[in-house]
């Protein structure tokens, strides 16, 4: 990815509010929606997050080698 | 299943999975952009993106995943998103600073993974440039005094790096721990490349078993882009150590010719970057050989190893670990120079008691060094000064 398509994409990406630029800090809290925000893939793929398993449960495990 | 991990190098993590043989997707957060304070963390999400569980230590998980599974829960009332989105219209300052911030942030983490996809100086630079513009804006500085320095670290790991990065990477990691200390995921940051005393566990000591244990099922391992270094593989010790063996002074007499050329280019990094009276610190040195436009010299490898010696006077009250070490010649090489960075770390017991402000250790470095010009061939010594900021 060359470094205007990072500019030109992180601006359009904001204009769809799809990565979302938030307001309040993320909150991982029972009954609530899980946060929206997009991470790269570990194998360098596409950017993922919660929604791309939208109609699917989720067992999310947040963790480090370590 | 779904991972989320919270590490600086993802290829780690790659490798450990492929040990485990863990066939999850996984997401990245080596930013902490969720602003978890811990790990491991387990969250149930529902199909509507709706968290219904967050089981802690206790219970059976197994059984609670399998009662999460069978279970069935209504989609959000109309109206109520499923899936967060910001009003903009209806946020006041505060919120819009913070949502200012989170686009600079957004741009520095799209550069980073840029630069980790493909290794761009100009990306890096980016991120940095970001991160540091969202300081100016963000309610939880904190936060973006830890990403401006995992974006330092990731310029430090890359053929782009500035000779201060680590230094920076640290110095900011530590800000970032003074402005929340209970922020688990900052200090483990910081204790990743510190000494043996701050470290609750080794972290990377698993990485030679993992290696095995692949090789043995006739896999190959994953490519490490940077080998965890030695702070990384250290074991947490309660005491502080020192060298048993008796070492003398290589150069008492500083008769040894000073590198005046800069054939050599070192640098140390401090970690803590900050330190009470009575802890310890772990000094990385990093040596490499000058390929500015002005002078260029490679490592000799036909003679003997780099020194390093580190000077502390039994009077002053400072402990070191190891005051004399060695950097061995590349292994597997047939090659008579080199030109790979040449790393040691050793361990400096501050004094109880010692007054606030910065002390001075005094070290210096022995190497063979090369002129790539004319081809001499030089024994050298390269004072370094270890500077160590001790706090009230």
């Amino acid at each position: 990815m060359r470094i205007s398509d990072v500019l030109c994409t992180s601006l359009v990406a904001m204009a769809l509010g799809v990565t979302t630029a938030r307001a309040e800090p993320p909150v991982i809290e029972v009954g609530r929606p899980f946060p929206a925000i997009a991470f790269p893939s570990i194998d360098g793929g596409k950017r993922m997050s919660i929604a791309d398993f939208a109609g699917r449960k989720v067992i999310l495990h947040i963790f480090a080698s370590w | 299943m779904v991972g989320l991990i919270q590490e600086q190098h993802p290829d780690r993590c790659r490798l450990f999975m492929q040990w485990k043989q863990m066939d999850w997707p996984v997401m990245v957060d080596a930013l902490n952009r969720l602003e978890v304070k811990a790990v491991p963390i387990t969250v149930f999400v529902d199909e509507h993106g709706i968290v219904r569980n967050i089981p802690g230590r206790r219970g059976d998980r197994a059984e609670m995943a399998a009662q999460f599974a069978a279970a069935s829960f209504e989609a959000p009332a109309r109206g109520e998103p499923s899936i967060e989105k910001p009003d903009v219209a209806g946020m006041n300052l505060d919120e819009l600073k913070r949502a200012k911030a989170e686009a600079l942030i957004i741009k520095g983490d799209l550069a980073l993974l840029a630069a980790l996809n493909a290794p761009d100086g100009a990306a890096l630079d980016i991120a940095i440039e970001s991160f540091r513009d969202a300081l100016e804006h963000h309610p939880n500085p904190g936060l973006t005094h830890f990403q401006l320095g995992v974006a330092y670290r990731t310029r430090f790991d890359s053929a782009y790096r500035h000779a201060d990065d680590f230094n920076k990477a640290i110095a900011h990691w530590q800000k970032a721990l003074d402005l929340d200390p209970n922020q688990y995921i900052w200090r483990r940051r910081i204790e990743q490349y510190g000494p043996r005393l701050m470290k609750p566990y080794s972290f990377y000591d698993w990485v030679h078993e993992a290696r095995s244990d692949i090789e043995v099922r006739g896999e190959t391992p994953v490519q490490l882009a940077v080998e965890p270094s030695g702070a990384e593989f250290a074991n947490p010790e309660r005491t502080f150590t020192l060298d048993d063996e008796p070492r003398e002074n290589p150069d008492p007499e500083g008769r040894i010719d000073r590198d005046k050329e800069g054939l050599i280019r070192a640098q140390v990094i401090v970690v803590p970057s900050a330190v009470k009276a009575g802890r310890a610190v772990r000094v990385h040195v990093l040596m490499t050989p000058d390929q500015s436009p002005r002078v260029k010299g490679h490592w000799n490898n036909e003679v003997d190893d780099t020194v390093v010696w580190v000077d502390v006077p039994v009077e002053s009250g400072w402990s070191v670990d190891k005051p004399y070490l060695t950097v061995p010649r590349p292994a597997n090489t047939k090659s008579a120079v080199s030109m790979e960075t040449r790393q040691v770390e050793f361990e400096l017991m501050v004094p109880e008691g010692l007054a606030p402000g910065t002390h001075s250790i005094p070290a210096f470095a022995l190497y063979y060094v090369c002129e790539d010009v004319d081809g001499k061939c030089l024994y050298r010594r390269q004072d370094l000064a270890i500077h160590v900021n001790v706090v009230e």
